[in-house]
């Protein structure tokens, strides 16, 4: 490479990025138009759902996906054939139960290994590291052999506590926690303060990123859970959303509009949720991969 | 010395206070039945009190690994797991798109992940409508297309029939053509069914999803300076992909693959539950759903704990190659 | 507000909440007895007879609200729930395998001090259906129903052939010949109807002709390779092949397919394909729906002895739950005359008690006056018996073995010698890995042979 002036290196940088940059605008279009055709690639399921929903039921099996008599009331007749309002409501039951135990152990077991010290903290957080590679089936199958013991098949108990502790809380609050400055702590240990009040006044404040991350994850990972809830539940009352809907597909099947109806009132929240939560979302998911 | 232990011992009695909750339920639900597990492996349990219980020590393994099923149910959750690369690669390609600085970067991120983040059992029951053979929306667009491209009446004149849409969730042909009860590859079993049309719809849920933001994330991390070296160096777009690009993302795509196994190493078992029941004649029966059979609905919790284990000894196994491999390449 | 003061806020707020939607969540739980109204649950199958039976005994027993739970059926699941508590009051069995499996997991509740109580005799039971409901002895619940098989037949397509209608008690030679005059191909030399149609069943009615068994009386060994069940089968196997009266799977599915008729042998039947059939009287439950068919009944067709197909189906109690003596009075309901009435009107085979099945309401039944044919229903039970069970083999397992050895042998894959023999040797083998599960049934085995078990 000749030798060049800092000036007259500007000037050639910025000459080829000109050239890149008419490039990148003729590219530019090409992108938007895959962007576009991805885009609809993803909505389309989603639209043939929503228009299913108001379709007839004679209608359901046209080629044309746009129904000629549009039916809102197949969203009330689903609430007539099957509890759906239950369902909803154990889901939602269940779902917050397990994220408030989750949450609360969680970051109280992760205080421990982060800030406290104690023999074999180390040894121990491995272990807790190491079940999360274990495949889920491996402990469900102990697990529904202790609530069939225990009788506390068929119950709320039996859905939200074996759920309720994973080390995968643990793991992530931990991770944030560190990230908070010891400093802090000291501060409020020198002024007296017991390990409970750091752990409430200034550990958490903190780490509160981290616990709403875990909220959503939790909260969501529980509402579509769909193994344990389906070989512990027996009786309809009990059904969360998923096991209804498994259900409500097998018997009524046929009746693909009200199907849809069902899987539009499933999938809507689910929405609006991410809608609202992306932030934290994205974030989590990125924070999750550093792992130690 | 003295003031380190005196502390350490100092703190743990507290942290037994903090850690009560948490690790109580860990030992009981997590920990404890992992032990279990690899216990009642080695026994005849079938939690009906049916059959007296014995340790029956191999047994299980041996007659698992006997069993052609095994192996057939192994190869079907391996045929999920054919589409990664495509998956991934797709991830990245998206991910490239989206991140530089167009109009609607968030509207398309939000787009792209909604399969991922809606899935569950009434996506799974939609994809089953949308793949119905005679009503389904896929096999119209597609029976219109043969028919308005002609591409019908050009099979008809080449080979003297005409193309059928496939039957997707019913049939046992794969593309592949491996055989039904057999592990063997067949031309007669070549076409289009269950297995594809599961791999296919994993595809369009995954590829938009955490994947695409963790490559989002690691291409913004990388410096802009090298971009412009890469520049002044005369690399066309190619070039800086390969030598700058992927280089950098290294670490993201190792991760991606090391997750990638092991959620498909179990997974299957809701697309098997929900759409097909295992079906048809067992060809989308994945290990996850046979352990799923035999433990919940015979519950001879013996022989599924040794599944079950034999699963995990292969996760584990295979996340370690992944790592030997991938490591080397990341410190690179 | 101080960022850790609304961390704690919340959480305790969220703790209140939980704790208050728990209250709802157990106040809108069903409760057991409602509005004066114990509610009881029967396990069983979902179909229009069986939501009938349930409706009548909620009429007759007001102090009770019985419901049907279809979404639990299968033996495992009612074992593993009723040991965890949430087991239904009634459950069906149907073969003495899963009565056993029943018994030995502590499900099947012992009713036979009930039955003396309330003076209920198993012998005014049809004993065919036994093995469902009695375990060395004792009973644990009531039949629901009684059938033996017999001969369907169509007799338009004997008019049309100008065979007089048959009249029973015939042999196999008789009934051959018959047959092969029932039987018609068309020009292009398909099949448009044939002589016989098979229920997949015939094989044990007619070993058991023939004087063999599928196990030695004592069940320590598989008979299915005795000389007498070869020629058995090897008749089975001419049926097809031989005499052709019978057709071969290849040619049902051709049946089936050319009319756009379903498959299954009562609705070719009932689409006139067979001039006669083997089945039961639960298949009216269908064959009522074909308006122009007119049916006929007469016996299955017999070798040296006389023996027929039976079976049935019985409801067993859950001894674990805490209201299986209410339950009992479902099983009362099942021996008492509204209940067998009901069976037998709605053709659900025929009832379980023997009483009921005589008299004019069963055998000319007012709203079904072209059904002439019960008393051939209530003859042929006589000779009816269940298929053979061993205490040393799994009952399904055994049943798996011999349908796939079956198949092959209506196929034509393989002989009938070919076939039994391997019937024998896998269900020997099965019997032998029985023993290694059980060892109280290994010194029981030992000593009934005299012999050591091969390990």
């Amino acid at each position: 490479m000749a030798e060049m002036t800092p000036e007259q290196y500007q000037e050639y940088v910025g000459r080829r990025k000109r050239a890149a940059g008419t490039r990148r605008a003729v590219g530019t279009g090409a992108r938007h138009l895959v962007l576009i055709v991805v885009g609809l690639t993803m909505l389309l399921p989603f639209t043939w759902m929503c228009l299913a929903s108001f379709k007839h039921l004679s209608e359901v099996e046209e080629i044309n996906p746009i129904p000629t008599t549009w039916h809102p009331e197949n969203y009330i007749e689903v609430f007539k054939e099957i509890p759906f309002g239950r369902y909803y409501f154990n889901s939602v039951f269940v779902a917050a139960w397990v994220t408030f135990l989750q949450t609360l152990t969680s970051a109280m077991a992760a205080y421990a290994f982060a800030r406290l010290h104690w023999p074999g903290r180390d040894t121990v957080f491995k272990l807790y590291l190491g079940t999360l590679m274990v495949p889920g089936v491996v402990t469900m199958i102990p697990n529904y052999t202790l609530v069939v013991k225990l009788h506390f098949l068929d119950t709320y108990s039996g859905l939200i506590v074996p759920a309720a502790f994973t080390a995968f809380g643990t793991f992530l609050l931990r991770q944030f926690m560190l990230t908070i400055p010891l400093a802090l702590d000291e501060a409020a240990r020198i002024d007296g303060a017991s390990h409970w009040r750091v752990f409430w006044d200034v550990v958490m404040p903190l780490a509160r990123p981290g616990v709403i991350t875990l909220v959503i994850f939790t909260f969501m990972g529980n509402y579509g859970s769909f193994f344990w809830p389906l070989v512990l539940i027996k009786s309809e009352h009990l059904r969360t959303l998923p096991i209804g809907m498994l259900f409500f597909d097998s018997s009524y099947g046929k009746q693909t509009n009200l199907i849809m109806a069902a899987s539009v009132m499933n999938i809507l929240p689910l929405i609006i949720l991410f809608i609202c939560t992306q932030r934290f979302i994205v974030k989590g998911i990125q924070l999750g991969a550093v792992k130690g | 010395m003295k003031r380190t232990s005196r502390r350490r011992l100092a703190d743990l009695g507290v942290a037994v206070l903090f850690l009560l909750p948490n690790i109580t339920g860990f030992v009981v639900f997590t920990a404890g039945p992992v032990i279990f597990s690899l216990v009642v492996s080695f026994s005849n349990w079938n939690l009906q009190q049916t059959v007296p219980f014995q340790w029956v020590g191999l047994k299980n393994y041996v007659e698992m690994f006997h069993t052609e099923d095994f192996w057939l149910y192994f190869i079907n959750t391996g045929y999920l797991m054919l589409a990664m690369p495509v998956s991934i690669a797709g991830s990245l390609i998206l991910a490239m798109l989206l991140s530089q600085k167009i109009r609607g970067t968030v509207i398309y991120r939000t787009l792209y992940y909604l399969p991922s983040f809606t899935s569950g059992v009434a996506l799974l029951i939609l994809w089953k409508a949308l793949y119905n053979p005679e009503f389904g929306p896929v096999n119209a667009a597609i029976g219109w297309l043969l028919h308005n491209l002609r591409l019908n009446d050009l099979a008809q004149f080449l080979s003297g029939h005409g193309i059928q849409p496939p039957e997707w969730l019913q049939s046992t042909r794969n593309l592949l053509g491996i055989e039904t009860e057999h592990a063997r590859l067949s031309g007669a079993s070549w076409g289009i069914g269950a297995r594809d049309a599961i791999m296919f719809m994993g595809v369009w849920m995954g590829i938009g999803g955490g994947n695409m933001l963790l490559y989002l994330a690691g291409l913004s991390n990388i410096p802009q300076d090298l971009y412009d070296a890469a520049e002044v160096d005369g690399a066309n777009r190619w070039q800086i992909f390969r030598n700058v690009t992927w280089p950098c993302l290294a670490p993201t795509t190792f991760f991606i693959i090391v997750m990638s196994f092991i959620g498909g190493l179990q997974g299957g078992f809701e697309q098997a539950r929900v759409m097909t029941g295992g079906g048809p004649a067992g060809t989308t029966t994945t290990l996850a759903y046979y352990i799923y059979t035999r433990a919940f609905e015979q519950f001879q919790i013996g022989y599924a704990s040794a599944i079950s284990w034999v699963l995990f000894i292969i996760i584990f196994t295979i996340t370690l190659v992944n790592w030997r491999l991938g490591g080397k390449q990341v410190a690179e | 507000m101080s960022a850790s003061l609304l961390m704690k806020t919340i959480y305790a707020v969220a703790l209140v909440v939980l704790v208050g939607l728990s209250i709802v969540a157990y106040a809108i739980q069903p409760r057991r007895e409602v509005g004066g109204k114990l509610a009881l649950a029967w396990t069983s199958d979902d179909n229009p007879a069986r939501r009938e039976q349930i409706d009548l005994f909620n009429q007759l027993h007001p102090n009770y609200e019985l419901r049907l739970d279809p979404g639990n059926a299968g033996m495992e699941k009612v074992i593993v729930q009723s040991l965890a508590g949430v087991g239904p009051e009634l459950f069906d069995c149907y073969s003495h395998a899963q009565l056993t499996a029943f018994v030995k997991a502590g499900v099947a509740w012992d009713v036979t001090p009930l039955y003396e109580k309330h003076g209920m005799k198993l012998e005014d039971i049809w004993s065919v259906v036994g093995p469902n409901f009695i375990y060395e002895g004792r009973a644990y619940g009531h039949p629901t129903n009684a059938a033996t098989d017999a001969i369907w037949y169509n007799k338009k397509l004997f008019r049309e052939n100008g065979v007089p209608y048959p009249s029973g008690d015939w042999t196999w030679e008789e009934f051959i010949e018959t047959a092969q005059r029932l039987t018609k191909f068309d020009s292009g030399g398909r099949p448009e109807y044939f002589g016989y149609l098979s229920n997949r069943s015939e094989w044990y009615p007619m070993i058991r002709q023939f004087g063999g068994r599928l196990y030695t009386p004592d069940g320590t060994r598989c008979a299915m390779d005795g000389p007498e069940c070869v020629q058995a089968i090897q008749l089975m196997q001419d049926l097809t092949y031989k005499h052709k009266v019978m057709p071969g799977p290849n040619q049902e599915a051709a049946m089936a397919a050319a009319g756009g008729w379903g498959s299954g042998v009562i609705t070719l039947f009932g689409g006139g394909k067979g001039a006669m059939a083997h089945g039961g009287r639960w298949w009216l439950c269908l064959l009522r729906q074909y308006e122009d068919l007119e049916l006929g009944v007469t016996e299955f067709p017999h070798g040296p002895e006389k023996v027929f197909w039976g079976y049935g189906r019985a409801t067993l109690v859950n001894a674990l739950s805490p209201y299986r003596e209410q339950a009992f009075d479902f099983i009362r309901f099942e021996h008492q005359k509204p209940y067998n009435d009901l069976i037998n009107h709605q053709a659900d085979a025929l009832a379980p008690v023997i009483q009921y099945c005589t008299g004019e309401a069963f055998l000319h039944d007012p709203e079904f006056p072209a059904e002439d044919y019960n008393q051939t229903w209530y003859d042929v039970m006589e000779y009816g018996e269940p298929i053979e069970s061993s205490p040393f083999v799994d009952g399904r397992e055994a049943q798996r073995i011999i349908d796939v050895q079956m198949d092959l042998v209506r196929t034509n894959a393989k002989s009938a010698a070919e076939a039994c023999r391997d019937i024998a040797r896998k269900i020997d083998r099965e019997i032998l890995k029985r023993l290694d599960e059980e060892p109280a049934l290994r010194m029981q085995w030992e000593r009934l042979t005299g012999e050591q078990a091969p390990v």
